[in-house]
Formats: structure tokens, sequence, C-alpha cells
């Protein structure tokens, strides 16, 4: 009978393990495709990520690839990154690192941004489901915009316009999807496309999100980059007539706020938990959150400035010998992507080419902007000085790359249209796709 | 009901005298068959705790009544029990027991007689790695396996390590093999929550292993089912055993420094060559206008001196002489009815890299009780704290080892004393000083057993274990320190896994007749890992002096996740053996895994295997030259299951823009996914000759893995996150010889020398790939008859001696198949070809212990061939400044080209231009080794003197690790690897990585 007892205990053990249910567990910190594509609520939440997708790309990295990749003279590379030092002397190869993240990423936004358009069914409310849609065509029409420029060769306005440039992906994601690229034609027509819907759908204004104006500011820079000035003039003259923003009173109120300014037409944002400010990264020093001054301004940059008391030309500090731009000193500001003093010089130029002076006279209205950095007023225009004033007033803002390649403008010594200007299709991309050819000189 | 009867009278009987018998004192001497006294004899009262144990000269003394029975006990030798009858002296010759003699191997449930074993089992004994200072037991057992590569990824304390056994069997789901301590499931998870790994098993103290038995064959390993695929490494820790208590106290202090260290260009050398680079940049009109750029540059980095009077070696700021301390105390013994092994030891390790180091408290008690004859319980408690100073991961500025980057024209202080805050790259002295980074890890590993014998043959055992891994992070950034913006920053972590487990199973072991033995083990085990891990991130402290995150102005970032798996099995295993001659194994197990969908939960994983043992046979029997000779075969199969807890679904978590929360696609789902199935066939000879004083073992096996798991690479296109989406995708092949020979060269009465040999082939292939395509991942690729992982990458093609410009094969593929072997200097151009193997093809050890009188000396060598190393700082370190001002290898400085003509491997220098520096076969050397891995020379006090002290072993050692290592490899070393971004795809990387440590260690073993 003693046995009786040990046998006892022995079989409790069994007792413990329970049966085969015990591997049913489920994750707990996600859920299924099913639950998180069944509400408008969930869709909506799709969209708010596909923001911090897109914000991978446009917390100042594709604007500091513009910065560096059309430098001719105006900044200089200090920094430890080989990718954007060989972006910086134009010597990218084929495995570039920072075009093979863009790459990768831009293609997980269109993946959020598609599968949001794919299910706007799930909406009951017509107004939300307009702004949704277009929030999310605002996103893909800009993505669009700035992989035709950085992986094709410039839009050239007298048509043709057959180069490659990315393939076109309307769908949500798709494990064993391959295409092929599209021709540059394709991504703009595409590009204005879904900015054309996103302005009409959009609110006029939707808080740090999209609204129509966003829209309509993009669609001016798409315009102005095609060289179509009379469509560039008018969606710039919209936005500066209805959009209801202003410009600030001085220069400096302009950059390094945490919220967006009356300026601000759209940003990306950061905070402290979100995100990370590329550009204060590689402007910065190492004090205020950068990595010590990547990216320096050089003496040719500052003698474009024609006056000593224009405020743009001192908007520098110094630390260590560089000279570091005043734009980008706070870490956890939000980082611009259209600002109203574009769509001045945008509509300012477009007149000035088109002979018109829709909304105000070229000239005045270069002055207007002149005026608020105490610069003083020009007395006469030529092109040449307006394209001169967008680099005084959107220096390092990511414009230069895309300014000098539609003026067919040298950059860095190369002629605009050098194969070595326009990004290589990361060999990663290639790898995984083999119906993805190469750029020339690849 | 006879033998009951005889039961009870002899009980009566016993009580009976017992009752008259009167106390005496019983001396005598016990010695060997050949007179020689044994000393240390245990000696017990059967049914008492009364004992003692014979002294210098083989006596003993003890009080004892009549007709007790007095039990004597001695290892290795057979025991004797003789009743007290009237005499007053009893002497007693103890024979050699050939059953204890017999090797005993650990294998998954039980044990067996290496004799009779049909697996292929190597067995490391607890003297084979005593004194070896390495705070990791993995350390201590390199190059004493055959087939077993074990490698630490670099000479951090905390480092990783990684265990290859028979080639790697998966491309991403697990390549380590299972860890199970005394029947246990051990975790052997990284939880490291800041940048590099951190290897799970440091906080086991090496001294409390008893003995090592790594599975590596199917039949042994197929009855841990899906975990044992990469085979199966069994620790034992040493328990009581029966007699007088005995104390161990070793204590030892190691001085270490790197294996190796690397020769960087001086002040003067840097600037020549930086002059020379400038001007050959380009952008410079003249000489003196670079030269102008170059004086203009350097004063940026010089602090407060004239970088003209400063010439630093930034390599021995990085680098430290290390000291180590060791104190480990055990007790253990025990009566019949209880045993215990009891420790306590002490590690403070530091690490030859500045700013590591690690400290462990450990403490551990194994007891062993007797409830009845028939029932026997035990516990194992386990409990140890290890505290490790952390330094950043390799791919960090202010990782000590990237000051070797910095300009040597830069003054490491200040002349306040402070570090220079204006080097070029952050001065990781800043980081030394103002920050910290401190990882405890606490960990619990414990059990409790019970056995119970139904019948002479049948026995029942149940064990339920229980591991618990603590790691906790605590990591401040003072305002001071590099990259610190937001007035200092605290990150705390908690990552705890535990792991519930237990074991339940029959045993059947009966001899039918007189030749046919068989052997069943039966039953099941259940598994269930839960983790959770949190964080918090704190921003913004009044002062440096507030460091908790409660003293944060800001909370900026925290994590919490939870997460479990498990896992139920059911085993059975039949062992046959008929004359000792013929050997039959056969084992199943059923594994259900919750890492898979319902429908594919399941898999059953077989095994069997056969011997011969023809030494045996009559025709061999008594041979005077060979002594043992068996023949094995087995066969089976293994799982393997993917990392992931939840691989196969498609899966939304949670992101936020704007303070709004969101969802993020974070998984692809695939419904199909099921287990990686390894065939393993294995062949295998066991020989002796010469009464086996030449023995040794020869296998040939071959791994099939199929359905290997892998994180497909998808096209970015898809648009799915990750790019990749987890698949069974492809087939994969290992194949190798194992050699292994043991020879004892001098046997005499002083002098005994014994050497073992092992080396071991590994060819590893990618047999299958989906649609036979390539898969890349940066410079790896798995492809179709290449080994996995290959490098793949341009080859470089030198210099062009007429300009100085890099160059490299075209490599494009001609019309007949062959290889374009023009070369260009337009690196786009040039095709990516296979260039190397990470994991070496050959590997070897060889040990040698010699013992002469009381002297003892030993060493270990190991050998690795055939692997390369990508050294993925080479793009900053030898290229001339062409990718930055970093401070360049001599070997640049020497071999440069400079003028047309000069024939050379290095190309011109040209600042800020790629003139070969994107990654290529430039960057890539072989690996190989030969490294004296540990040698010791002990001596330990001879019995006359021990006598007088009353101590039963006083020895003293000098030993040392990584003295000696041959290579042609030009980096720090050949087995130091980049911490951060080695996966199991991306991998034979090295960045910045620190070399091992080698080592002097001093040590004293007392017992008493």
């Amino acid at each position: 009978m003693k046995n009786i007892k040990y046998i006892i205990i022995v079989l409790c053990s069994f007792y413990i393990v329970a049966c085969e249910s015990e591997l049913d567990i489920e994750p707990q910190q996600s859920v299924s495709e099913d639950v998180a594509t069944a509400t408008a609520d969930n869709i909506e939440a799709i969209l708010v990520g596909a923001y911090n997708t897109g914000r991978g790309n446009y917390d100042g990295d594709i604007a500091n690839i513009s910065v560096l990749f059309g430098n001719t003279n105006q900044v200089e590379w200090n920094g430890t990154f080989s990718n954007l030092r060989d972006i910086y002397f134009k010597q990218m190869v084929n495995n570039n690192g920072s075009a093979n993240t863009i790459y990768g990423n831009y293609y997980l936004l269109f993946g959020n941004v598609n599968t949001v358009l794919a299910n706007l069914d799930k909406f009951t409310d017509p107004d939300r489901q307009d702004r949704v849609e277009g929030e999310a065509k605002f996103l893909r029409g800009l993505a669009y915009f700035d992989m035709v420029r950085l992986f094709g060769q410039q839009y050239n306005a007298a048509g043709g316009n057959t180069q490659e440039a990315v393939p076109i992906v309307l769908d949500p994601p798709n494990v064993t999807r391959q295409v092929a690229r599209n021709t540059v034609e394709e991504v703009y027509a595409q590009v204005i496309s879904d900015l054309t819907d996103a302005y009409a759908i959009l609110p006029d204004d939707n808080g740090n999100r999209a609204d129509k104006y966003a829209a309509q500011a993009l669609l001016a820079r798409v315009y102005l980059q095609q060289g179509n000035y009379s469509a560039a003039r008018d969606a710039a003259h919209d936005v500066i007539e209805n959009s209801g923003h202003g410009l600030m009173p001085t220069f400096s109120a302009v950059f390094n706020s945490d919220d967006n300014t009356a300026e601000t037409i759209f940003s990306w944002v950061i905070t402290t938990q979100e995100g990370a400010n590329a550009q204060v990264t590689h402007f910065a020093t190492q004090a205020l959150g950068g990595r010590g001054g990547d990216i320096s301004i050089t003496p040719a940059y500052l003698s474009k400035f024609d006056s000593p008391l224009d405020e743009r030309g001192n908007f520098y500090y110094t630390d260590a010998g560089l000279t570091l731009s005043l734009k980008y000193v706070r870490q956890f500001a939000n980082t611009e992507q259209v600002r109203l003093a574009e769509m001045h010089l945008i509509r300012a130029e477009s007149n000035f080419r088109e002979g018109t002076s829709l909304g105000l006279d070229p000239l005045v209205e270069i002055n207007t902007l002149r005026s608020r950095s105490s610069a003083p007023v020009l007395g006469a225009l030529t092109l040449d000085l307006i394209l001169n004033e967008r680099e005084l007033e959107l220096g390092f803002e990511g414009f230069v790359l895309h300014d000098y390649k539609r003026t067919q403008r040298d950059i860095g010594g190369l002629p605009y249209n050098d194969n070595k200007l326009v990004f290589p299709i990361p060999q990663s991309a290639r790898d995984r796709n083999p119906l993805l050819s190469q750029n020339p000189d690849y | 009901m006879k033998k009951k009867c005889k039961v009870v009278f002899l009980l009566l009987f016993l009580n009976i005298s017992i009752a008259f018998a009167q106390q005496k004192t019983v001396t005598g001497t016990v010695s060997d068959q050949s007179g020689v006294p044994l000393i240390g004899v245990n000696i017990v009262v059967k049914g008492t705790t009364n004992g003692t144990q014979t002294d210098f000269d083989g006596k003993y003394s003890i009080n004892v009544n009549e007709g007790q029975t007095l039990a004597f006990t001695y290892v290795g030798l057979k025991s004797v029990e003789i009743t007290v009858a009237s005499s007053n002296t009893i002497n007693v010759t103890m024979e050699e027991d050939a059953a204890a003699l017999e090797e005993v191997v650990v294998i998954g449930y039980g044990t067996q007689s290496k004799k009779l074993l049909t697996d292929n089992v190597a067995k490391i004994d607890a003297s084979q790695i005593e004194g070896i200072s390495t705070p990791s037991f993995q350390g201590a057992i390199v190059g004493k396996a055959a087939g077993v590569q074990i490698t630490q990824v670099n000479g951090k304390v905390e480092g990783g390590v990684k265990t290859i056994i028979r080639g790697l069997s998966s491309v991403s789901a697990s390549q380590e093999p299972l860890y199970i301590i005394d029947g246990i499931e051990m975790n052997n998870r990284n939880t490291s929550s800041i940048g590099a790994n951190l290897n799970p098993l440091l906080s086991l103290n090496p001294n409390d292993v008893a003995s090592i038995d790594i599975l590596k064959d199917a039949s042994a390993t197929a009855i841990y089912g899906a975990k044992g695929t990469n085979g199966v490494i069994l620790i034992t820790t040493k328990r009581g055993k029966l007699g007088a208590s005995k104390v161990s106290v070793d204590f030892s202090t190691t001085v270490g420094e790197p294996t190796n260290k690397r020769d960087w260009l001086n002040a003067a050398q840097y600037v020549e060559l930086l002059r020379e680079s400038a001007f050959n940049s380009g952008f410079f009109a003249d000489q003196a206008a670079s030269d102008a750029w170059v004086d203009g540059r350097l004063p940026r980095y010089q602090g407060d001196e004239d970088w003209r009077n400063v010439d630093t070696d930034w390599q021995e700021e990085a680098f430290q002489n290390s000291i180590t301390k060791d104190v480990n105390v055990s007790v253990s013994g025990g009566n019949e009815k209880t045993t215990s092994y009891i420790s306590g030891a002490y590690n403070d390790t530091e690490g030859i890299v500045r700013g590591n180091n690690l400290k462990r408290y450990s403490l551990r008690a194994n007891l062993d009780h007797e409830v009845s004859n028939k029932f026997d319980v035990g516990l194992n408690a386990n409990y140890s704290s290890t505290i490790i100073d952390r330094i950043s991961g390799d791919n960090s500025f202010t990782t000590p080892l990237q000051a070797i980057a910095q300009v040597p024209t830069s003054p490491v202080y200040l002349s306040n004393g402070d570090p220079n805050d204006g080097t070029l790259y952050a001065n990781f002295l800043l980081q030394d000083k103002h920050s910290f980074r401190k990882t405890s890890v606490r960990r619990i590993l414990s059990k409790v057993f019970g056995d119970y014998q139904f019948l002479p043959s049948l026995s029942f055992r149940t064990e339920f274990g229980y591991d618990y891994l603590s790691q906790t992070v605590d990591r401040n950034t003072g305002r001071l320190a590099p990259f610190q913006s937001t007035n200092g920053q605290t990150f705390a972590s908690n990552n705890g896994t535990e792991i519930i487990s237990t074991n339940n199973y029959f045993t059947f072991d009966h001899t039918f007749g007189e030749l046919s033995d068989l052997n069943v083990v039966a039953g099941m085990t259940y598994t269930r890992l839960k983790n959770r891990a949190i964080s918090v991130t704190g921003d913004g402290f009044p002062t440096d002096d507030f460091k908790s995150v409660s003293s944060a102005a800001t909370i900026s970032a925290g994590t919490g996740t939870f997460t479990n798996w498990a896992q139920v099995s059911y085993f059975a295993r039949a062992t046959y053996s008929y004359d000792n001659k013929y050997l039959l194994k056969a084992s199943l197990r059923n594994d259900a895994s919750s890492r898979f969908g319902a429908d594919q939960r399941n898999g059953y994983f077989p095994a069997a295997s056969a011997g011969w043992i023809i030494s045996e046979e009559d025709f061999l029997k008594g041979s005077n030259v060979v002594s043992n000779l068996k023949l094995r075969a087995s066969w089976g199969i293994n799982g393997n299951t993917p990392v992931a807890n939840f691989g196969s679904l498609g899966l939304y978590g949670g992101t936020a823009y704007d303070g709004v929360s969101g969802i993020a696609f974070t998984q692809i789902e695939n419904p199909d996914l099921k287990w990686e199935e390894t065939a393993q066939t294995d062949i295998g000879i066991d020989f002796g000759f010469l009464n086996n004083r030449i023995s040794g073992e020869i296998d040939y096996y071959v791994k099939k893995t199929n359905d290997l798991i892998f994180n497909e690479r998808i096209p970015f296109e898809a648009g799915a996150p990750g790019h990749a989406i987890l698949k069974n995708v492809g087939n994969l092949e290992n194949k190798g010889f194992e050699f292994v020979l043991n020879t004892t060269n001098i046997q005499t009465d002083d002098l005994t020398w014994k050497t073992s040999f092992n080396i071991a082939t590994n060819k590893n292939k990618v047999t299958n790939l989906p649609n036979g395509a390539d898969l890349i991942t940066g410079r790896n690729i798995l492809r179709e008859g290449e080994p996995i992982n290959a490098f793949y990458m341009a080859e470089y093609a030198g210099v062009d001696s007429s300009n100085g410009d890099a160059l490299y094969y075209l490599n494009t593929e001609n019309s007949d198949g062959s290889l374009n072997k023009t070369t260009t200097n337009d690196f786009s151009q040039a095709q990516r070809i296979i260039m190397g193997n990470p994991n070496p093809d050959l590997i070897g050890g060889l040990s040698s212990n010699l013992n002469y009188k009381t002297f003892d000396f030993s060493f270990t060598f190991q050998g690795q061939w055939g692997a390369s190393l990508y050294n993925n700082a080479g793009q900053y370190q030898e290229t001339g400044f062409g990718n930055g001002l970093d401070n360049q290898d001599v070997y640049i400085f020497k071999n440069r080209w400079q003028n047309p003509g000069d024939i050379t491997n290095v190309p011109q220098a040209r600042l800020f231009r790629n003139n070969g520096h994107s990654a290529s076969s430039r960057y890539l050397q072989d690996a190989d080794f030969i490294r004296l891995r540990n040698i010791t020379l002990g001596y330990s006090l001879p019995e006359s003197v021990l006598e007088k002290i009353g101590f039963s072993k006083v020895r003293v050692y000098l030993a040392g690790l990584n003295l000696i290592t041959i290579t042609d490899y030009r980096g720090y070393d050949p087995e130091s690897s980049n911490d951060d971004a080695n996966t199991n795809t991306n991998v034979g990387n090295t960045f910045y990585s620190a070399p091992p440590a080698k080592t002097f260690t001093l040590g004293v073993n007392l017992t008493f």
C-alpha cells in the first residue's frame, strides 16, 4: 500500500500538463489582416501608419539628397556616411545604401496607401472617405514625384519622356508581384492624377495632415519641374490666394518651430517620441542633436548674396571651424515639405516666363520676399536673378538638384542630364526583381 | 513469499544482534590488487551515518558493533562489504571494477555505456576544462570535440558565442545547438536590449560542470526531435558522493591583453599620406593649395595643443591590460541516504577593451535523497547574478575600438584633463567618462525530480524544471557625452524569460536470458516559454547627478511586449544488444509547437541505428593487437522551428504619427509554414589497439535539410513589410568526415603522456532554392551548388600600374560560359561572383596531457581552415583617405601606388575619391589559423607533505589562453567579428571588432 502513495505523487506530474490546447497561443502585440482592415477606423489607422512610413524618407533624407547630389559649390560634406559622400561627389555605385533604403521604403509607403485605397468601401461617412482617399493619394503622388526625379532623367517639356523611371504600383501588397519600370511620362501622369484627385476631395484645412492646398502646392512644384509654367503659376496662385497661409514676418521665424507656422503648407511631424529630424542630424552640432556638422556652408554660397544686410546670408553659426545653417538647429522640429515662400517664387518665375502678372507683378513679388529678410529691393528682374533668389530663400531645403536640372545648368561640373546625376536602381531591388533594368552607367 | 520471509528474518536477526552486540574498534588496511595502499576509501557502517576514510597509508579505524556490516567504496573499484565478526582487524583488497571503468555517456533521457553506444557522442570531462580562464563554459571546450566549432564573436567579455555542430543546417531558423542542463532545457535565447548579443550561458559557473556530452548524429539527437537539428549539448553538473565531506577551494588570478594589435599611421606618416592624397584628389590647383587645405583642416582636431606637436596612438587608449579574479568553493559529500554538492563562486573578469567588465556571483546546491530503496528524489538549485559593464556595439562611434579611426595629430585629452571633444569622430573617452551601460543578468536554474523503481527492471522518472533569466539594463548618457543633446538620457529595461518544463518517462531495462539486453524509454515532455519585456527612456535631467528615469523631464519612449510559446512532445526509444556484440536502437518523437498553425503543428521524428562490436567476436576476442573494433550506422530525422513565435500569421501592429495611433503592416502571412527537416546518416568506426593505448573514432555523415525556413526576399515593389516572407523554400546539405585519435604515448609509474587529436571536414552546399534563383543578402548569397551564405561581391583586380586606379574584373559571362577577366576601373561594371565561404570546411584540435610525478602539463591547439572574413571597416581603414580622414593601416602607407610603373595592390590615395573602396574582394581575407588555445602547467604537493598539513590536494598552476596564434590574416584576429551586424544570413564580417583576450593565469586548487 505504501507504494500507492508514491505512484500518486508521480502521476501528479502528468496532471500538471494539460492537453494540446496549451499550444493555442495568440500574439499579444499584433492583430491579423482581417481585423486590421475590418473597419473604417482601422483603415484610417492604416493611413496614419502610412504617414509614419512616409516620414522615414521625408524626415529630411530626400531634401538632404537633393542638397548633396545637386551641389556644385554651395556646401561641403564633412560627414562619415560613405553613401552620402558618394552622392555628394556624384560617384554613386549600384549598391548605394541611401538609394536602397529610400527605394524600399517608398514601396512600403505604396503598400500602405494602396491598402487604404482598396478598402474605401469600409467608410460610411462620405466626407471622411474623401478625406482619407485624398490624403492617401497625396502621399502617393508626393512619393512618385520624388522617385521619378531621383531615379529617372529630367522631364523634357518638349515631350518624349520615354526614359525609364520606376514601376508604378497601385494595388495593395502582393508578395508575388514583379513589375518592370514605367517611363518618366507615365510616372508624371500618375503623380498629376493623384494630386489632382487629392486636390478635388481634400478639405481646405486638415490639421497637420495633408489638405487640398498641400496637394495644389505640390502640383505647382510638379508643373514647374515639367516646364508647364502656366499650370504652375495657376496652382501657386490658388494656394497663395485661397489657402489662408501667409508669410511669417521674419525669416528666422520660419524655421525650428515645433509646430507648423502660418507659412507651412505641409510638414512632417517630428516629436521627442516620433521620428528623427535628419536635417538636424546632418546640419547641426552634436550638442544640438546632430552629428557635428556633416554638411557645412561654403563661402561660395554666401557670396551669392548681393547684400550683407540680407538676413538669409547671415543665417548661420560657426562651430569648430564649420559654417553651419541656422535653419536646422532644433532637434524635434517638424521637417518642412512645402512652405508659402516657394509658391511666391513659383508664381513669380512662371509669370516672368509667361510674361504675365497673375496675382502680383514678378518684380514686386520677389521684392516682397527679399524685404522680409532685409535684402535691398531689386530694380529689375532677370531669369537668373529669380533662380538665384530661389537659392537664397530655399537654400539647403532640397531644391538645388531639381532646379538645376530643370533649368539645364551644370551640376558639379557635370551636364544636367549626366547619367551620374541619376540614382542607380539599387542592386538589391534588381536582385529581387529581375524585370528591373538598370540606369545607364551603373 | 519465501523471499520476503527471509528478509523479515534477517531484519529480526539484525535487530537482535544490535541489541546484544558490543561496540569495539576495528582497524585495518585497504589496498588494491597489487598491494598498494588506497587513500581515501570511504568506509561506512551500513544502515548508519557512521563512517570514515582511509589515511595516507591506507589505514582506517572505526567503532562498530559485531554483526554490523562495513561497506568499502572507492571510485573505479568494486565495492566490498564485510560483516564484522570477532576479529578487530579487517584488511581489505579491492578489485578493479571493469564496468565502472567503462566510460558512460549521457544521452537524452538516460545514460549509456560508451562501449555499447551506436550514436556519435563526444564527451568532455571536467578535468579537461579545469583552469581555463574564460567567463563562459563554451570558451573552455573549444577544440576538444570533433566537428564542433565554437567561436566567440569577439573580445568583449559578454560577447555572444557561436557554436556550430557539423555545419549549418538552417538559414533563418536557429543555428545553435540545444542546451540541456541536467535533463532540463536551458534558455539560450539572446535577450540583449542594447545592441550586440549577450551570451545567455554566461550565467553558468564553469566550475560546477562535471561533464559535457555533445550529441552529434541523428540517432542521438532525434530523441530531442524538433530541437535537435543543430546537435544537443548536455551539461551535467557535479553531485555529491557518498563519503566524508570534501571541501575544495580554487582561486586564480588572470592577466590579459589582446591577441593582436595592428599598426596604424603615426602622426608623421599620417600627414605625409594626407598631403599626398589631397594633392592626388584633383580638388586643388597645385600642391601648395592642397597642403594649405591639410594645414587648415588638421587644427580642427587638435584640442588646445598644436597638432604639429601631437602624436597619439589611439589604439592604446582603446585597449587595456585586464585582471581577472576567480574564486570557487565547493563542499560535497553525504551518507547513504543523502548526498549533496554545494558551491559558491565569484568571478570578476576585466575585458581587454576599456570600460568592459563582468562580475558573476553564483550559488549551487545539488541534493540527492533516498526516500526508500525504491524512491529517490533530488533537487538542483542554481542562482547566479552577472553584472556587466558594457560598451557600445561595434558599429557605434562611441565604442572604444573606433578610436583607431581618430587622427593621430589629435591629443587624447585637453590640457585641463578632460577628454578632447574636438576629435574627428566622437571621442569615446567622453562616453567612458560621462555615461554607463550596465546590464544585470539574474538567473535561476532549478529542478526537482523523483525516480521510482516499480520493479527491478522498471522505473519512472519525473522532472520539473524552472529556468528564469532576467536581464535588466540601465543606460545613462550624461550631458557631456557625445551626441547628447537632451540634457541627459536614461534608458531602463527589464527582459524576463521563464521556461517551465517537465519530463516524465518510464525506463524499462531488462536482460532476457543471458545475452539479450533491452532498454526502453518512453514518456513525454512539455515546455513553455514566457517572455515579458519592458523599457522606458527618459530625457532631460536637472544635472548629471540625476540618473534615474524618475528624474527625467520627458519620458520620450517606452515599450512593453509579452510573448510566449509552448511545445508538447512524446517520445519512445528502444535499445537492444545481443551478447554485447550486436546493437540496435530506434526512437520516435512527436513534437507539437505553438509556432505553427493548427494544420502544420505536428512533426514526427524517427531515428534508428545499429552497431556491431567485431572485437567481441571469437576471431578477435583476446587479440593482443585489436582491443576494440565497432562498426556503427545511424539514420534519423530532426526538425527545426522558425525563431519567430508567430511566423505563420499575417500581422498588423501599432504605430503612431503626430500623436495619433496608427496601424502598420508588420508581417506577411504564410499559413503553409512548417517544420524544417534534417535527415542525417552517419557511418562510424570505433577502434582501439594495444589494450586501447591507441583508440579513436572515424565518422562520415550526410545531413540533408529540406523545407528550409527562410526569410525569402521579395521584390520591393511587392510593398510588403520587411520586403520578405517566411517560407519553407529550399534544401541544403552538409557532408563531412570526423576523425578522433586518442593515444597513450607513455605510461610508466612516474610518467603518463596522452594525446588526443580531432579533425573534421564539412562541405556545405545549398542544393535547392525556389526556381533555382539566387537569394542575396548584402554581400552574402544563397546559390544552388554553393556553400550557404557564400561571399558574393566584385572581384578586386589590383591596381593599374600606369595611373594608380583600382581595378576590378568585369566577370561578365562570355559566350562560352567562362568569365571575362578584363579589368575595369568602374566598379558598377564589375559583376559580382562568389569569392569565398564565411564558414570553415576543416576544423581540428590537438590536446595533450603529460603527468610526471606530481607535475601536470597540458595544452590544446585548435585550427580552422577554409573560412574568409570580410573587413567592412576596410572601406575606411584602407583607402588612403578616399572615404574620410580616418587613420590608415600602415600597410596602405607602405604599399601605396605613387608613380607610374609601381606594381602594387594598393591604389593611389585620393582624398574623398572612391578609388577602390567599394565592397569587393579587396577587403576579404582568408581567416585560416592555428591557435594554442590553452596551456597549463601544474604542480601538486606530494602525499608525504599533504599528510603533514592535513590536505588531500594542494596544486598550483600556471595557465595560458590564446597565447600563440598563427595566421596570415591581416586584421585583428580571425575570430573577431562584428557584433552589431552578424545575422544568420549576413555573416563573416568584422567592423572595428575587438580581438579575443590572450591571458595568463596563476591559480591554486586546495582540497581537504
